[in-house]
């Protein structure tokens, strides 16, 4: 017999974790977090470096750390947690059927649920990096995994294609383990994560940084020997003329997070094609009526600190929504990105209330200056694709303002950064 | 001394070694199959699109070819083999698609012959009425020829399940055996492999893209084989709904191959582009996935780079020019007694019960004993697969044994308990396992699951992780232990 449940968490990452805190701070009785891993904290528990915590907590804290502090607020609240526990259903009526080796078979029919199901990695197929198929050929995520949780080294001679944060950070940690990095490869002109990191973990180690770069060629029968790198042109295509063989026995991809919505798109929710995330309103509800979502499953976090932010909002709504039965619609005001900017979450807005926009430019840019709708108006030094871009609205400007329908989010810059 | 005795000995594992002994496993004779690789499959067979074809989609079918002939015997036994072993087998129907009206009367010519032969009648349709059943069709494509006997299987699971049950039914299979040298003498062969010499009475040359090299170990090489290399790209589970069944152009120049095929998984396949090649290169390129998509698009125009999650090549191996580009061999050699040789281009995996029962009688022809062996069991049951249970049937799956409530890959759905029954039927590699249960075929490629059935791997066969292999012999996952090189650095300096 299914358990009687208010809100139903899919996901115990930052995400999921201060979700449920919140649901449980808005009153909702009974908060379940369903878990497939062994342990709670998603992708934390393998980050052991630091950098965690400096806007929530404003200290530096590591991935666990900073997931312990959560971890320890969720067990005082009384939030519930199904470990090892795999959500493998979600329909439009928030049915959840999940398995386990010791629960067995499950569903439930919760009040509300919060998906925050956290991200995947490309693959090396998404990225489609020609060539011939041996081992040594993984993510960077896989490879923090094996060595800081499972202590297993994949090679001892790397190239790490893509200059996301995560295989920054990897550089940096297989160099201390002992292995060489031959080089970091970036396709475009620009890093592709934190300006921290590339100081951090390249310059301070002296790893190379290629920047329009990449990998044309994977050699090697059964395990990698060596890959082709080569520049590229305007159009990110292989120079001719350019290809160098750089001998590894492992090749580390790091190019880009993808949301993982498999279950959401079962639920019938709409997504973003730019974010690969649900299409949310500004209480982090989604197109379906009491299925809300925060964290990476909604859009790809630098910090883990907006991660937990954006999270608190859904849990509060979840569980808003699972007393009422119901949530005041607040989709008033669509949110359009406009010039240079790729993305704004939430896509709608009341209108009322304050709220926070989270966005990333499409390219970077000395001096920019971002106009939100004429009600909001903020200049940077620079901003960059890879750096989020965070900025919180009132709702007593936008609601003087009298704008309705749509809100153009632009960004003006001066000469590339 | 040899290492060991046996009446037949086939050499390579894919699909026609496999299919001649699960054929030869009737009889009550010693059948031996050696394959160099950690795994059965894994040639040609691995590389492949798994269309059944129904030998009526070209002209180059002709009654008078060996290959046809195979093919139309394989073809009635195709689906109760499928059926005895367990395996998907799935009726997709096909499309033979044309692009401008002047190849109409290619179709109609093709038509007229498939109803003279008896094959059935197939049916034309304009674009108009096409549209309606397969709405995602470039609307560039003119009509095609509907043939509703076309069926895809997935070819490794066909080659697996077939292995399985020959061994159970008394084969004998050698994994990681490598033939490098036979020699012909009174009565038999000696036959050199990495694991020692094998003495064979018959020989079965099954080795795919090296049949010719494995014939000139023994001068029998009186043909020439042509590697042409087809690279096959894999689009997202997500896109299932943009093709039902085979889409196909009708070739514009010979070996243009432009296709759409469902497998059986509810992935699309895409190609085949096809090129002439060295046949060790496995590469994929850049410039033949960026064709491959290219021409998919002028099928069906929504297909996006972004829904390729992965590519493959492999070689088919075609006969010489002077006795027809198609033509095949499964015969006996004509310089050396007792030596059989198989190879099949194109259709060899439709063909390979045809050419399976065509070396049984070639065998009792040269006046081999063969007596039937009453215990022979035709059935194998297949490895559950939780993902395609209904809600009943998984609850009482998990009730029964738990490791199937444990979700090791998410994108597939796939459980430890089919992990760990692949491990029991004969997988001891990742790649092992992932042709069996699919862990790490879905969008993130073993991102998430590789760490957890390395673990499991390591745990059924009992050996450390550091010994566990993405595809056998060198190919470890993750070599070392962590600290391991610290501690190599610290010494040397
Ligand atoms: C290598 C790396 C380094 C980073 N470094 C920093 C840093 O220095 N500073 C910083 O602030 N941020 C950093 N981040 C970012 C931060 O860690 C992420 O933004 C954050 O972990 C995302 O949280 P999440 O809860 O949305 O997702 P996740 O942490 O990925 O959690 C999602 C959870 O959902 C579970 N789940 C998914 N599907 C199901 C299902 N069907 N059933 C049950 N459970 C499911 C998963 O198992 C997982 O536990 C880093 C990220 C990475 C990858
Ligand atoms: C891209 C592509 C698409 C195709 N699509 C279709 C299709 O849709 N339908 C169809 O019917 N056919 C198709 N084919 C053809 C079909 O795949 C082949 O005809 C068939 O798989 C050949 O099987 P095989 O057993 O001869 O070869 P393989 O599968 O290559 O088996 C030979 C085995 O011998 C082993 N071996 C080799 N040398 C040695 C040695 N010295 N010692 C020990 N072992 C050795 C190899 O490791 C290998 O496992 C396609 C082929 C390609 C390339």
């Amino acid at each position: 017999m299914a358990k009687r449940v208010d809100v139903a968490v899919i996901g115990a990452g930052p995400a999921g974790l201060a979700a449920a805190i919140a649901a449980r701070e808005q009153g909702a009785e009974n908060v379940l977090i369903i878990e497939r891993a062994e342990q709670l904290g998603g992708l934390l528990p393998q980050c052991i470096h630091n950098g965690f915590g400096l806007v929530y907590f404003e200290q530096d804290m590591t991935g666990p750390e900073y997931e312990k502090a959560f971890m320890d607020r969720a067990v005082d609240m009384g939030v519930e947690t199904q470990l090892e526990t795999m959500v493998i259903d979600l329909d439009e009526k928030r049915e959840i059927t999940a398995v386990s080796r010791k629960h067995g078979y499950m569903k439930f029919r919760p009040g509300a649920v919060v998906l925050a199901m956290g991200c995947r990695e490309r693959s090396r197929g998404a990225v489609g990096i020609p060539g011939t198929r041996p081992a040594g050929v993984l993510t960077a995520g896989t490879c923090q995994r094996f060595v800081n949780i499972e202590g297993y080294m994949p090679g001892s001679r790397y190239v790490v294609l893509g200059s996301g944060d995560i295989g920054m950070i990897m550089a940096r940690r297989l160099t201390l383990e002992g292995a060489k990095v031959e080089a970091v490869v970036e396709i475009m002109p620009w890093p592709g994560g934190l300006i921290r990191n590339e100081v951090q973990c390249l310059h301070d180690f002296g790893i190379p940084l290629l920047l329009e770069h990449t990998v044309s060629f994977i050699h090697g029968e059964e395990r990698v020997e060596g890959v082709t790198v080569c520049r590229v042109d305007a159009q990110r295509q292989p120079m001719q003329g350019t290809e160098r063989l750089i001998p590894c026995d492992c090749l580390l991809i790091s190019a880009g997070l993808i949301p993982e919505n498999e279950l959401s798109r079962r639920a019938g929710v709409a997504l973003d094609p730019v974010t690969g995330g649900p299409v949310v309103d500004q209480d982090r509800q989604t197109s379906v009526p009491g299925i809300f979502a925060g964290g990476n499953v909604v859009q790809v976090h630098d910090l883990v600190d907006w991660v937990s932010r954006e999270a608190e909002v859904a849990g509060r709504s979840a569980a808003v929504f699972a007393d009422k039965g119901r949530a005041k619609r607040t989709a008033g005001i669509k949110v359009v990105p406009g010039k240079n900017v790729r993305y704004v979450v939430p896509q709608l807005i009341s209108g009322a209330g304050d709220v926070t926009l989270h966005m990333r430019v499409k390219e970077p840019g000395l001096s920019a200056r971002l106009d939100v709708g004429g009600v909001l108006k903020k200049k940077f030094r620079s901003v960059r694709p890879s750096e989020m871009i965070v900025l919180d609205l009132e709702g007593e400007a936008l609601r003087k303002s009298g704008i309705k329908g749509e809100l153009v989010v632009d960004c003006d810059t001066k000469g590339s950064g | 001394m040899p290492d060991l005795e046996t009446e037949v000995l086939i050499i390579g594992a894919g699909i026609l070694g496999a299919a001649t002994a699960r054929e030869l496993s009737r009889y009550k004779t010693d059948v031996t199959v050696v394959e160099k690789r950690a795994d059965v499959g894994w040639g040609i067979t691995k590389a492949n699109v798994g269309v059944v074809c129904q030998g009526r989609d070209t002209l180059e079918f002709r009654p008078e070819y060996h290959r046809t002939r195979l093919l139309w015997r394989a073809l009635p036994l195709m689906e109760p083999l499928c059926e005895e072993l367990e395996v998907p087998f799935i009726r997709v129907g096909g499309w033979l698609l044309i692009r401008d009206q002047v190849k109409k009367e290619k179709l109609d010519k093709l038509a007229r012959r498939t109803e003279s032969l008896g094959l059935g009648s197939d049916k034309y349709y304009a674009y108009s009425e096409l549209r309606e059943l397969e709405p995602f069709i470039s609307p560039e494509i003119k009509g095609g020829l509907h043939d509703p006997e076309i069926a895809v299987v997935h070819p490794v699971y066909l080659t697996q399940a077939m292995m399985e049950n020959a061994t159970a039914n008394g084969a004998r299979l050698m994994l990681e055996t490598e033939v490098t040298g036979i020699e012909a003498e009174h009565g038999g062969f000696t036959v050199r492999t990495d694991q020692g010499e094998i003495k064979a009475r018959y020989l079965i040359n099954a080795a795919g893209e090296w049949v010719d090299r494995i014939a000139a170990m023994l001068g029998a090489d009186d043909f020439v084989l042509f590697p042409i290399k087809g690279q096959v790209g894999v689009l997202d589970r997500n896109c299932s709904e943009l093709a039902s069944s085979l889409l196909a152009v009708i070739p514009e120049e010979p070996g243009d191959m432009n296709i759409v095929v469902p497998t059986v998984e509810g992935n699309l396949l895409f190609g085949i582009q096809l090129q002439i090649n060295r046949r060790h290169d496995r590469s994929t390129t850049e410039h033949m996935t960026r064709l491959a998509l290219k021409n998919a698009r002028k099928l069906i125009p929504d297909i996006s780079d972004k829904d390729v999650i992965n590519s493959f090549c492999g070689y088919l191996m075609f006969r010489n020019f002077e006795i027809g580009w198609h033509e095949c061999e499964v015969a006996m050699s004509e310089r050396v007694p007792r030596f059989i040789n198989m190879t099949i281009g194109y259709p060899g995996v439709s063909a390979s019960p045809g050419a399976a029962l065509e070396v049984v009688e070639i065998l009792q022809k040269d006046g081999l004993q063969m007596e039937p062996d009453p215990k022979f069991n035709p059935h194998r049951k297949d490895i559950p697969d939780f993902s395609k249970l209904s809600d009943k049937e998984r609850a009482a799956l998990v009730k029964k044994d738990p490791r199937y409530g444990h979700v090791v890959c998410r994108c597939e759905t796939v459980t430890e308990g089919e992990i760990v029954e692949a491990v029991k039927r004969g997988a001891t590699t990742l790649d092992g396992v992932k042709f069996r249960v699919r862990p790490g075929t879905g969008r993130c490629q073993g991102g998430f699951c590789g760490p957890r059935v390395t673990r499991i791997i390591a745990r059924e066969l009992g050996i450390p992780e550091t010994e566990v292999t993405k595809a056998g012999r060198d190919s470890t996952q993750v070599p070392l232990r962590t600290k391991q090189l610290l501690e190599k650095g610290g010494r040397d300096g």
